[in-house]
């Protein structure tokens, strides 16, 4: 029988190791040094990482102490890495579409692992309290009105379908 | 460039500072008793605490019936947190060592939970002993039994985690004389409220005739009136603990219970979890399609400058395969299909055919266009 907590933490694991390779990776792109397997690293360890999230978030929510979303570490982990899973994903289709692997589409693949990573640490300052991230907000949660949230899906959904139209076009 | 980045390395692996592993804890919970890293780390970084532990038992210890125990933890110096960490178990070995597994009930930890394991801060040190009680339902079964101490905490210096477990603790579980009047099997105190909330109890009795109540007000034992099995604990405007407990006379002997500990507590952290959802699917949404609706930085000038169409118009059918075939040389064109006789299909850029050019000419073969 293995816990929650020890299974969160093989989850956790696979999660960052595959999020910081593609970060390596997506670095190397950025200078244009290293091997030409760069791009097809970077890709794919970003898509073993977004896979192995849902893992990881699971098993954290039931090996969490607490009821529910009971602090705010909690909230900004879960808006963070919702924000770097959309970027993540936008990356990938983005590349499987075609689209070059330039230097905004890069840092676009760090941004998303440097967020993915954040989240991560912040889970060390919810469960032992100590954490490199100092700047990481532990109060406060900066949360839209629904309506501004509803209003956000829309733009993005319309987003979405402009960009699938134009592709197939 | 190299040499800059094992310097940044190098800074980065100096800027990280070595302490002791969870210096903020753990965390309550129900833990078998920790090796503090003895089975893993090496010697160096773990030891074995020099605390004095002790359990204290209450002089009758009835089967399935409501005690206290006092647990005290001396001549120990800890981490600057002050925190140590206590655990009650049944035995020492590591493993299948929950009092839950020989019958016990943690009713109230002494934080005001239900876990064997708990967190404390205060002030430990090598004059100082600091006790703790905590409420548990004995084994429905009498018999004799074992309970032992175990702690875990850091050390002044840091870096080295400390555990210790007490020597073996027994205790006597009585059969329940018939007549006692007592608590009723299934009753359990309540441990937690909110701050400016008056508590109402119910008491639930097995042969008690009469009923008190006292509640502990500082040094002072009130007694507080009860009505029909209830009572009500005055609002607390501040967070903190008060004790209370029962007296039951009956006929058999008057029993006394344990101080049951009622923790005010300040309202948790709340979130609108709806808002908190749709703003995380929202954020999903939008990043996503930001990042797809980005469009190449070069694609203007590549359309610019892209006379592919011209060229194939003017050259022949076969010119046009050579010089696609000749193209193969350079990297970009290697998967890119042989262009058709009049050229691009209208609307489409050089970089589409290169990657659904072949999916294109197929459907034309098939007559599907």
């Amino acid at each position: 029988m293995i816990s929650s907590g020890t299974l969160h933490v093989i989850s956790t694991e696979l999660t960052v190791g595959m999020f910081a390779l593609s970060g390596v990776a997506f670095l190397l792109c950025l200078l244009q040094k290293g091997p030409i397997s760069r791009e097809a690293v970077a890709h794919w360890a970003l898509l073993g990482g977004l896979l192995a999230t849902p893992l990881a978030i699971f098993t954290g929510i039931n090996a969490s102490p607490g009821d529910g979303l009971d602090n705010p570490l909690l909230a900004n982990k879960m808006l963070l890495s919702m924000t770097s899973a959309g970027l993540a994903i936008g990356v990938l289709v983005r590349r499987k579409r075609g689209g070059d692997v330039d230097s905004r589409h890069a840092g676009i693949g760090m941004v998303s692992v440097a967020l993915m990573l954040t989240t991560a640490g912040m889970g060390g300052e919810y469960s032992r309290s100590e954490t490199l991230l100092f700047f990481v907000p532990k109060d406060t949660v900066f949360l839209f009105p629904i309506w501004a949230s509803v209003i956000l899906i829309i733009l993005g959904l319309a987003i979405l379908g402009k960009s699938a139209i134009e592709h197939r076009s | 460039m190299r040499l800059k980045i094992v310097v940044v390395l190098i800074l980065l692996v100096l800027s990280t500072t070595i302490s002791t592993a969870n210096p903020g804890g753990k965390g309550d919970d129900v833990r078998s008793r920790d090796c503090a890293g003895s089975c893993h780390a090496s010697s160096s970084s773990n030891g074995i605490s020099t605390a004095i532990l002790d359990i204290h038992f209450p002089d009758e210890v009835y089967a399935g019936l409501l005690i206290e125990v006092q647990t005290s933890v001396g001549e120990v110096e800890v981490s600057s947190t002050n925190m140590v960490g206590l655990a009650l178990l049944i035995n020492s070995d590591g493993a299948k060592d929950l009092p839950a597994n020989e019958g016990w009930e943690i009713i109230t930890d002494p934080n005001g939970g239900t876990n064997n394991y708990v967190e404390i801060s205060d002030s430990f040190s090598s004059q100082n002993t600091v006790n703790r009680s905590w409420t548990l339902r004995a084994p429905s079964e009498p018999g004799i039994y074992e309970l032992y101490l175990a702690v875990q905490h850091g050390t002044p210096e840091g870096g080295v985690a400390m555990s210790g477990i007490s020597e073996i603790n027994t205790v006597f579980v009585e059969e329940v004389p018939e007549n006692l009047p007592r608590l009723a099997d299934d009753w359990k105190p309540t441990n937690v409220r909110g701050i400016g909330e008056e508590t109402t109890i119910t008491i639930e009795t097995i042969n008690a005739e009469s009923i008190t109540v006292e509640l502990m007000n500082g040094a002072e034992i009130v007694t507080i009136p009860v009505e029909d099995n209830q009572f009500i604990i005055p609002a607390s405007v501040n967070p903190g603990i008060v004790q209370w407990r029962v007296i039951l006379e009956g006929e058999g002997p008057t029993q006394t219970s344990p101080w049951f500990r009622l923790t005010a507590q300040e309202p948790g952290w709340e979130i609108d979890e709806t808002a908190l959802y749709l703003q995380g699917i929202a954020m999903f949404l939008l990043f996503a399609g930001l990042v797809l609706m980005r469009r190449p930085a070069g694609e203007d000038i590549v359309k610019n400058y892209d006379n592919t169409a011209d060229i194939s118009v003017e050259i022949t059918p076969a010119q046009s395969v050579e010089v696609v075939s000749n193209s193969t040389e350079t990297e970009d064109a290697i998967s890119s299909p042989p262009l058709p006789e009049d050229g691009l299909p209208a609307g489409w850029t050089m970089e589409q055919w290169e990657y659904y050019g072949q999916e294109h000419l197929e459907k034309i073969s098939r007559g599907e266009i």
